[in-house]
Order: C-alpha cells, then structure tokens, then sequence
C-alpha cells in the first residue's frame, strides 16, 4: 500500500544521461519532487481511506436524504415487489429491487400540510414547550455555572457531578421515571404537594399540566449538559477583567452584568440555539409520558410525523411532513453556525 | 467593611442554598427510582408513600425477568451500542486521517457535503431507511440498527479537526523508515489521538445507547428490543406493574451513571466536542 516517493536510489540506477527517455523520467520526478513538497502525500491510499466511510455514508446518508424529498412527491401504496432496474450479462445478474409502490401527487401533500389541523397543532405544541423550557432551562444552567464558579464554592466536584449526573441518563429511562413521578395517585410530586396542603393535580390529564410535566423533565435532564458547556465559558473569561473591575468598584452584580455576560455571550447564544434544536425535536419524552395527549395537547412535530408514518403508513405525506421540519431545524441550525462563526 | 462581609455572608449562604436545591432535585428521581424498584408494589403504591428502600429488588426483577426479558435487551444494547462505538471511530477516524494528511482530487466539496449533513435531524431518515431495511429484509437485525450510523458526520469531523495537529514531519520520517501508509495511521496517528478517541467514543456510545425512534420502527420480535424499546413495551402495556418497571429503569441508568463518575473528564470533553462543533 506504500506510495510512490521520489526516491534517488530506486531511479538512480538506470538514470543514463543522454537519453531522452530518461531526461523525461527526470524532468517528471522533479516535477512530482516539487509537488510533494506543497502537498504532502498524494496517491490512492486516501481513497482507500475515506471509502468505507464514504460508501456508508452515500448509502444510509446522502441517499436516503433525496429519497425522502422524492418520497414527498407521491403517495405510499404499500411494499413493492418490482424491480427497479437490472443488469442482466447472462451469468451476471444485478437486480435492484423497486423501494415501494408509490403514486405521483406533485405538491399535493404539501398544500395538504397548510390546512391540516394536527400538523399545526403539534407545530404549537413543540413552540410552547421550547418557548418555556428552553428560558427556564438556560437560566438554571447559568445560575448553576455561575455558582460553580464561584471561588468561595466548596465541594465544587460533588455538586457538579451530581447536577450533571442526568446527562448520563437513558432518555426513554429516564422518561419512564418521571412517568411515575408525576402520576397522580402515587407519585412523590403529589405526594410533597400535599405535605404542604395541594390538592392532588391530576399532572397528565390536563393540558395544561401535561405539558409543564414534559417541561419538567426535559429540563432535568439536560440543564447539567448546558451547565457544563457554560462552565468551559466561564472559565475561559480572563481573570484580570474581574480584577479591574473590582478596582472599579463594582459590585457582584455590576460584574456579572458588565464582565460575565459580555463575555459569555457567544456560549450562551451558543445553547440558546442547541437547546431550542434540541427541543424542537423532542420526541421520547410525549411519547413515554403523556402519549401525545390528553388530545393532543403535547404531541410534537416528531410525535405526528412517527404516527402519519408507522401507524397511519401515510409515508408520503410523512416524508413531505419531515421536509418541512428538516427546514425549520436547518434554518435554526444555520444561524447557530453563524453565531459559532463569530467567534 | 462590615456591611461588606455580612452582604458576602447573605451571598454564601443563598449559593450554597440555591446550588443544594439543585443538587437534591437532580437526584430525587434517581433516588425514588430506586425506593420504587426496592418495594413490593403494594408498598409502593400505598399513600403516604415509603419514602425510603426496601428489600425487594430482586424479587421485583425476577418478575420482571419472568415477564420480559430484560437482561436479554441489556444484552443487546451493550452489544450493539459497543459493537458501532469500535467500528465508527475506526471509519471516522480513518476519513479523518486523509481529510487532514492527505491532498487528493474532490477533498474540499466531499468534506463540505459531509459538513452539511451535520445539520441535519437524524429523523430525516428513519422513514426511507425503514422502507429500504425491509425491502433488502433487514427489518429486525442489529445490522439494520448500527450500519446506517456509522458514517458519524461528528466523528469525521472531530478527527479531522484532531488529526490536523500531528506534525508532518513526524508523518514523513516514518514514511522514511519505510512504514507504510496505514501503519503511519494506526501506529503514529491513531495513538495520538487518544483523548479525542475517548471523547468520540462517549459521544458515538451515548447516542447509539439513546436511539429510540429509528430501533422502534426497524424492530419487531422483542428478543432483539435495545433497552429504549423494552422500556417503552413495559410501560405501554396493559396493566402497569411500576416496581418491575422501576428495576428495569435502574439497571438502565444506574451503570451509565457509575461510567459517568469514572469517567467525567472523557463525558465533559466528549459534550464539549459534541457540542461545540466548531
């Protein structure tokens, strides 16, 4: 697998000064020599590098992104036992098989989107859900990290781990314990709620509360993964800033208001946008907690295309459903990228 | 001065109040997980509730042994999750390796197309993924859940990022010594990328170890359930036995939350780089 080196010794030996062959030879090993040294190496062993990669990643990759906007296109009538094209060379025989039965529609499954209910529902679910956690959630991450920070803080270890000790957690697991939590007979939450004098709340029966139970959970576990990015940003803010600043005067608040938020502010931007995208796509958490219910109430973008598609096997529509929410989350993820850009 | 230190006293005591609040409310649910999984049901579901463990653990799990197999989908998350964490960071890393020492023909737009599926929810390709599984009949093998993810956008981009810092020299004068190229990789370059493997290693781990949707759609017999799917079988079925469920839950998290002690360092650069992809 070695590749070719401009190597004296190898060519030396037949190097015949005088003839024209072998000038040539020179000219081209000096030409390759001279190459060499702006890039570094060339040759085929790259390709055999980066293949496995590439072939898996054109596969169950790039391929199937075009076929879910192809699928868009059509309506989904079922498996197909047809063949999508062969190569026959008499004792060669490659077939590839049709991926599914499907009949055009053009945009029809995308004028169907404005005016269905559900999608719009499920839009609105997943913005008030995001609209809550994702502030309440960033705010508690900061608080956290800020504290953290502190230098007076001791135990720091113990706390951080056990406020990150959820990132570590199974989603559906950890789903399935607020589950529990928040049930409305036996749960620990009614429970405490009433050591103080609530009322039991039926947390997973009402719309209301079903989704600040989804909130809840969502924010348990990932305010420790924010926390500990903000942490890595705090601790990048150059001390002397907090020294002049205290020369100035100033006082906590003035510091953190006029020193840590300055300099934050691209990490925190930073899982503003992570978290937003992160919740924008919450999936296991209504489907184990609250099923999408009571009536839809906390059905997300991800729960309603999973139904279209694996219960109602309206895999066209669903396809042209994911589109659309591969677009929302794009154009997130673009303006998280020019705000890491920045940086 | 005084009023200075009584102000810091105030402030101590409400970071250490507020940090403590946390703290508990982090570890109440894993805490009640486990009083929930030590109790008979009987106990449990009793009001006031117990609010401390009892014994049985392992009478809760062998019910729930008896009624599904749950070591068996332990079993089979850990193969599969470990199985795809080895075989990712060697292909990512491999890519990675040209990507950053190598010059060839179409790097620059390969390595942006890559870029850009980064982006991407991996969402996007449960549907013609499950439509291609079962037309080659690859619905409900493990192969049908590690395959596709392999190709780790992330972990392409890491390496290459990582790799960029072995000195060319060093490269060359291996080169010199006649090793050959993929000696160069597996000798010289993979080594030293020890941290950034660990850290690509938690980060491929965790997500194979989440995945929930996609193994929903491509399995069907519950001998091949990951850990997510059981979980969700347990809980959707019909009568709710929540002291089996809670065992089943505990043997999920607790032993990622023991890694995570040991291994906090390898977590916290691992969701820094994963993260951060800049």
């Amino acid at each position: 697998m070695s590749t070719w080196l401009p190597n004296d010794d190898r060519l030396g030996a037949d190097s015949d000064a005088g003839s024209l062959r072998t000038r040539a030879w020179d000219r081209f090993r000096f030409a390759r020599q001279a190459y060499s040294r702006v890039v570094p190496e060339l040759g085929p062993v790259a390709y055999i590098f980066i293949a496995p990669f590439f072939i898996l990643f054109t596969l169950f990759l790039a391929f199937p992104i075009a076929y879910t906007i192809y699928l868009s296109f059509f309506r989904y009538e079922g498996v197909s036992g047809d063949r999508w094209f062969w190569i026959d060379l008499g004792p060669i025989f490659i077939e590839v098989p049709r991926i599914a039965e499907l009949s055009f529609v053009g945009f029809g499954n995308y004028l169907r989107i404005l005016g269905d209910g559900l999608f719009w529902q499920s839009m609105f679910n997943t913005t008030y859900i995001l609209a809550i956690q994702v502030p309440i959630m960033i705010g508690l991450a900061l608080a956290l990290a800020v504290a953290l920070n502190a230098s007076f803080l001791r135990f720091k270890g113990f706390f951080r781990t056990a406020i990150a000790i959820p990132v570590s957690a199974n989603i559906v697991a950890y789903s399935t314990v607020f589950l529990l939590l928040f049930n409305e007979q036996f749960g620990l939450i009614n429970y405490m709620l009433a050591t103080i004098g609530v009322e039991p709340i039926a947390w997973l029966r009402s719309e209301f509360w079903a989704r600040k139970t989804i909130i809840a959970a969502v924010t348990w576990r990932w305010t420790g993964y924010n926390m500990i990015i903000l942490l890595a940003g705090l601790q990048n803010i150059p001390q002397q800033l907090y020294e002049a600043a205290e020369i100035d005067g100033a006082s906590r608040i003035e510091k953190f208001r006029y020193v840590t938020l300055p300099q934050l502010k691209p990490v925190l931007l930073f899982v503003i946008v992570l978290s937003t995208i992160g919740t924008f796509k919450l999936f296991a958490e209504p489907y184990v907690i609250t099923g999408g219910g009571p009536t839809n109430a906390t059905i997300t973008i991800v729960q309603y295309i999973y139904r279209e598609a694996f219960q109602s096997w309206n895999l066209g529509y669903a396809s042209a459903l994911t589109v659309i929410f591969v677009a929302i989350v794009s154009v997130i993820s673009v303006i998280q990228i020019r705000i890491g850009g920045d940086n | 001065m005084r009023e200075q230190r009584r102000k810091d006293a105030v402030w101590r005591f409400l970071t250490y109040t507020f940090v403590l609040a946390a703290t508990v409310v982090m570890l109440v649910p894993l805490y009640w997980m486990i009083v929930a999984a030590s109790l008979p049901q009987e106990l449990f579901i009793e009001f006031p509730p117990r609010l401390y463990p009892g014994t049985s653990f392992f009478d809760n799990f062998a019910a729930l042994q008896e009624r599904s197999n749950f070591v068996r989908s332990i079993g089979n998350s850990v193969f599969i999750a470990v199985v795809y964490t080895i075989i990712s960071i060697l292909l990512c890393s491999m890519a990675g390796f040209a990507f950053a020492k190598y010059e060839f023909r179409f790097k620059e737009p390969i390595f942006y197309v890559i870029l850009a599926t980064l982006v991407l929810p991996i969402q996007l390709l449960v549907i013609p993924l499950f439509l291609m599984m079962s037309q080659i009949g690859w619905t409900d093998t493990f192969r049908a859940i590690i395959l596709p993810w392999l190709a780790n956008p992330i972990g392409i981009f890491l390496m290459r990022q990582n790799m960029q810092s072995i000195p060319d020299a060093l490269l060359e004068s291996a080169r010199m010594d006649g090793a050959t190229e993929f000696q160069l990789f597996y000798r010289i370059a993979l080594p030293a990328m020890r941290s950034s493997v660990a850290a690509l290693a938690i980060i491929l781990f965790l997500f194979q170890w989440d995945l929930f949707l996609y193994p929903l759609v491509i399995l069907e017999d519950s001998a091949n359930y990951t850990i997510p799917v059981a979980l969700a079988g347990l809980e959707g079925s019909q009568r709710v036995y929540f002291d089996q469920i809670m065992v089943a839950t505990s043997l999920a998290i607790i032993p990622l939350a023991i890694l995570f002690l040991f291994l906090q360092k390898q977590f916290v650069s691992g969701i820094l780089a994963g993260s951060l992809k800049e």
